[in-house]
């Protein structure tokens, strides 16, 4: 087991959302989906801060887009977006929604994106030692 | 226009409407459709229409009230279990636990604004009529279906005296001891009546538990401090506005009564007095079977008559009880 960080360590060490895989045709397809992550970073930085917490949801719905368009492109996370933006109006009872699986895999907690870790807390808690195991227990559903 | 403006046309438009009706249905039974009394009448009737209609909002929003006052014992352990951690992510694993036990228990606190905000546009609604009225009449206007006439009777229509849109500290040109006197009635009465109903809501309607948690701290000083924020906004509406304010506030009191009479929280004062009531006309108490509560009576009573339990005695003492005995 290589040595444990703590859970602010992890966060500041996360990678970037952006998908960049190598070759120029790949990068160019790639484009959409990173205009995307990086509007929608801006988004998280300057809009959201004002409102404070509103959504009813867990993520919110700027969290839930940002992972989507990470995790699943541009097509499919523009697809969720809009269904969890439809999903989230003042007649919803809200509660805990996150974004399906699949898509790009992280090899591990380190290797995982910061939205990633965000939206599931208790994933890269376990890994980490500030969290002892029962925590991640009580909260297997966490887990993607 | 603006979007504000945009918004609020429609409202606007069945405030008028429904004040027009009144005003048609009072003079048709032969009231005088130019006296103050009947304009104030068609605002009582506004008043009555608007608070029927929101009546399932109402509902949904003490459903969700009494929803938050429950999970408040759990919202403290919650609290208490994340306490002293402040990097991000427990944050975040804090809010999704809190997400999930307002899903739970069916209350969501930022779905729990939903019967304010369609509140409110009404509220704003008949808060413009009322205050455009003096402007509209000075340029002749009509306000959507009130004519320029009824807009004329409307403005100059007093009451004991008093203009019906002149404010306490703007008294117009009518009898201002008149406006000062009523104002100040009508500003007590919305203050109390504003009081009475935090007070029952908090006193007879909160479980036990719910009373011990800082939140019923948090709604007890609000309880104190409302009516004087009311108070002090209350100098600066038209009398008009104040008697729709006032009756509104009477309408609350009493759907709160009837709401708290009949289907109090769990474990609270409220539901102990419902309790009684139905056991002295011979009901079962709320959420049991006539049968059930039989059951649990009878059982009752055997434990009653069983008398003390009988300590359990180890196997030694037993022996030695028995040889004391038999000895």
């Amino acid at each position: 087991m290589t040595a444990r960080v703590t859970p602010e360590q992890l966060l500041a060490q996360a990678p970037h959302e952006y998908c960049l895989p190598g070759g120029v045709l790949r990068t160019l397809t790639r484009v959409p989906q990173n205009v995307c992550i990086a509007l929608l970073k801006l988004y998280r930085a300057i809009v959201s801060p004002l409102y404070g917490d509103v959504c009813r949801y867990f993520p919110s719905c700027s969290a839930y887009a940002l992972e989507a368009f990470t995790v699943h492109g541009a097509v499919r996370g523009l697809g969720l977006t809009v269904s969890r933006l439809l999903r989230c109006h003042p007649w919803a009872a809200g509660g805990i929604d996150r974004v399906p699986a699949g898509g790009r895999e992280f090899p591990s907690p380190a290797a995982t994106p910061k939205i990633v870790l965000l939206n599931h807390p208790n994933l890269a808690r376990e890994s980490t030692h500030d969290c002892p195991a029962r925590h991640g227990a009580a909260q297997g559903a966490n887990a993607r | 226009m603006n979007f504000f403006d945009l918004i609020l046309l429609p409202f606007k438009w069945i405030v008028s409407a429904v004040l027009w009706v009144f005003h048609e249905l009072f003079t048709l039974i032969g009231a005088d459709p130019t006296s103050g009394l009947t304009w104030v009448l068609c605002i009582v009737g506004l008043t009555l229409v608007m608070r029927t209609l929101t009546i399932p909002l109402f509902l949904k929003q003490i459903k969700s009230m009494r929803g938050m006052q429950e999970l408040q014992p759990e919202m403290a352990k919650l609290q208490a279990k994340y306490k002293g951690k402040k990097d991000q992510l427990s944050r975040q694993a804090m809010a999704e636990e809190q997400m999930a036990l307002y899903k739970e228990h069916g209350s969501n606190p930022f779905a729990a604004c939903l019967p304010i905000i369609v509140q409110m546009p009404i509220f704003f609604a008949l808060f413009q009529v009322l205050r455009s009225v003096p402007q509209a009449a000075q340029n002749n206007e009509a306000i959507h279906l009130l004519t320029p006439e009824m807009v004329h009777q409307f403005n100059e229509s007093t009451i004991f005296g008093a203009p019906l849109f002149s404010t306490l500290m703007q008294p117009g040109n009518g009898n201002h001891a008149a406006t000062i006197i009523l104002a100040l009635v009508m500003i007590v009465a919305m203050s109390a009546t504003q009081f009475i109903t935090q007070r029952q809501l908090t006193a007879r309607n909160m479980s036990d538990s719910a009373k011990e948690s800082p939140m019923y701290r948090q709604q007890q000083m609000m309880l104190y401090l409302f009516p004087i924020i009311f108070a002090i906004g209350g100098i600066n509406f038209p009398l008009g506005v104040l008697v729709y304010w006032t009756v509104s506030n009477l309408w609350s009191m009493g759907q709160q009564w009837w709401v708290i009479r009949n289907n109090p929280t769990k474990g609270s004062q409220a539901e102990r007095e419902l309790n009684e009531r139905r056991a002295a006309k011979g009901l079962p108490p709320v959420g049991m079977t006539k049968k059930e509560h039989e059951e649990k009576l009878v059982e009752q009573r055997e434990r009653a008559a069983a008398g003390q339990r009988t300590q359990p005695v180890s196997k030694k003492r037993q022996k030695q009880q028995s040889k004391k005995n038999n000895g």
